[in-house]
């Protein structure tokens, strides 16, 4: 069985309009409701751990019982950075294995969440190709340095799935080694252990910008079924 | 599977003729929770379905007065206690008292709003907040509720606002896998259509038995396939 990491922050501020980030609507609904539902769905997840912003665990312990999510669920207060949140949050988790999402991204599905936990590797991420041209620069100078590959390269997504071990040893590898990272998998793998990705969805994207709400919104409103 | 079908206003007219077609069906619907208030033609209703049970489905009546929120409130959570879940929700209740907008008593207007309107709301978020997934919700609206009539103020305002909550419902319930369906009915012969209408004959109109048919339809695996979002049952 499985522990749900659901980051519940990461939305830039720009769309929160005075209201915790995390509260914002997308299509009418919480965002936080997308991934709490398809989640909530699926069997082999039986501990879902929560954060919330500090001062937000009432309002996030009411949408959680308004929506009935029958998945049991630990909250957690919010670190200061996503690392932080992520070290506090996997001493909470029962499961030896554990998948980390995020509330900003709201098109996950149920189907994701199984696709991942079916997928035979221990550390598994889903990633997308990249369809255009990336450069190595030096920003101070404006100066291209090189090429890369982009047949080697791929947008990292969630949700992710880890040995609960192999990520708190490439957590502690981090606070050893002084280095940020903004995600668990190239983490996890820097720091020693396998981990392999799964071909995500488009658009299972991650909502960060106002526009982003408005194409959520447009894509979870249902698919233009007109001929 | 077995399911449950739960109809409110299911003591006569397009209630209990959508029950009878269910029930009388060789189907995956087991359990009938049907909601009216006491009266003789409910009794009537029960005594003929346990008469003629072909099937051995099981029927649970609760008499109640729609407008009484607190109670549907405290009704929905025996009905989750005993039953588990509601697959199918018929909300076919409907009240009306018509009148020109000088005669119109507040209180029977919040009555028709209480009856139309907020009793679904009331049913659909109390089962939603039990943890209940619907299949099906069905919200008998009225083609009333898509224009205005003189005299029918009440009656028309709150059914225009079932046509309209039903799409957020649709909408909103879509994360579930729930399909929300609103019909409205043109003229059918039920006795609310003989309060809106006295002097018609009810042998010239549509019967209940026909939107019947076309509630058995939508709840078939053919439904998902009508754009329900308010489907028009007319002569």
């Amino acid at each position: 069985m499985y522990s749900l990491v659901l980051l519940n922050g990461g939305i830039g501020s720009r769309v929160a309009a005075g209201q915790p980030k995390q509260f914002i609507h997308v299509n009418g609904l919480p965002i936080i409701v997308y991934s709490l539902v398809a989640a909530d769905a699926v069997d082999e997840i039986d501990e879902i751990v929560l954060n919330y912003p500090e001062g937000w665990r009432e309002d996030t312990e009411k949408l959680v019982i308004d929506y009935a999510v029958k998945t049991p669920v630990t909250y957690v207060v919010a670190g200061a950075s996503r690392h932080e949140s992520v070290s506090l949050m996997l001493p909470r988790c029962k499961n030896e294995r554990v998948i980390v999402h995020e509330t900003a991204r709201p098109l996950v599905g149920a189907d994701d969440f199984r696709r991942i936990v079916a997928d035979p590797h221990d550390n598994v991420s889903f990633m997308l190709p990249i369809p255009f041209t990336v450069a190595p620069v030096e920003p101070e100078s404006a100066k291209v340095t090189g090429w890369l590959d982009r047949g080697k390269l791929r947008n990292v997504q969630l949700p992710q799935k880890f040995r609960k071990a192999d990520l708190i040893a490439a957590h502690e590898y981090a606070e050893r080694e002084g280095v940020e990272f903004t995600e668990d998998a190239t983490l996890v793998a820097v720091a020693g252990s396998e981990v392999y990705f799964l071909d995500g969805e488009d658009r299972n994207f991650k909502v960060t910008t106002p526009t982003d709400v408005r194409l959520a919104g447009f894509l979870l409103g249902g698919e233009d079924d007109d001929e | 599977m077995s399911k449950s079908l739960m109809v409110t206003g299911a003591s006569k007219g397009i209630g209990a003729a959508a029950v009878e077609r269910f029930f009388h069906t060789d189907n995956d619907v087991t359990d009938f929770i049907l909601l009216a208030r006491e009266s003789q033609s409910f009794s009537d209703f029960l005594d003929k379905l346990s008469a003629d049970n072909p099937h051995g489905k099981r029927v649970h009546p609760h008499f109640i007065d729609l407008a009484d929120r607190a109670r549907i409130v405290g009704l929905m959570k025996d009905v989750m206690s005993e039953h588990g879940k509601v697959d199918i929700l018929l909300n076919n209740a409907g009240y009306t008292s018509p009148c020109a907008i000088q005669q119109v008593q507040f209180s029977d207007f919040e009555r028709t709003i209480g009856v139309n309107l907020y009793a679904p709301f009331t049913i659909v978020q109390e089962l939603l907040h039990s943890g209940n997934t619907f299949e099906l919700i069905v919200n008998v609206a009225s083609t009333a509720g898509m224009n205005g009539r003189p005299g029918w103020l009440t009656y028309s305002a709150s059914k225009a606002a079932l046509i309209t909550m039903s799409e957020v419902m649709k909408d909103e319930l879509a994360i579930y896998g729930t399909r929300v369906v609103c019909i409205s009915p043109g003229r059918c012969a039920t006795d609310l259509r003989k309060t809106l209408a006295p002097d018609e004959d009810p042998s010239t109109i549509m019967q209940p038995e026909h939107v019947a048919g076309v509630i058995e339809m939508l709840a078939s695996d053919l439904g998902r396939f009508v754009d329900s979002r308010n489907l028009v049952v007319r002569m």
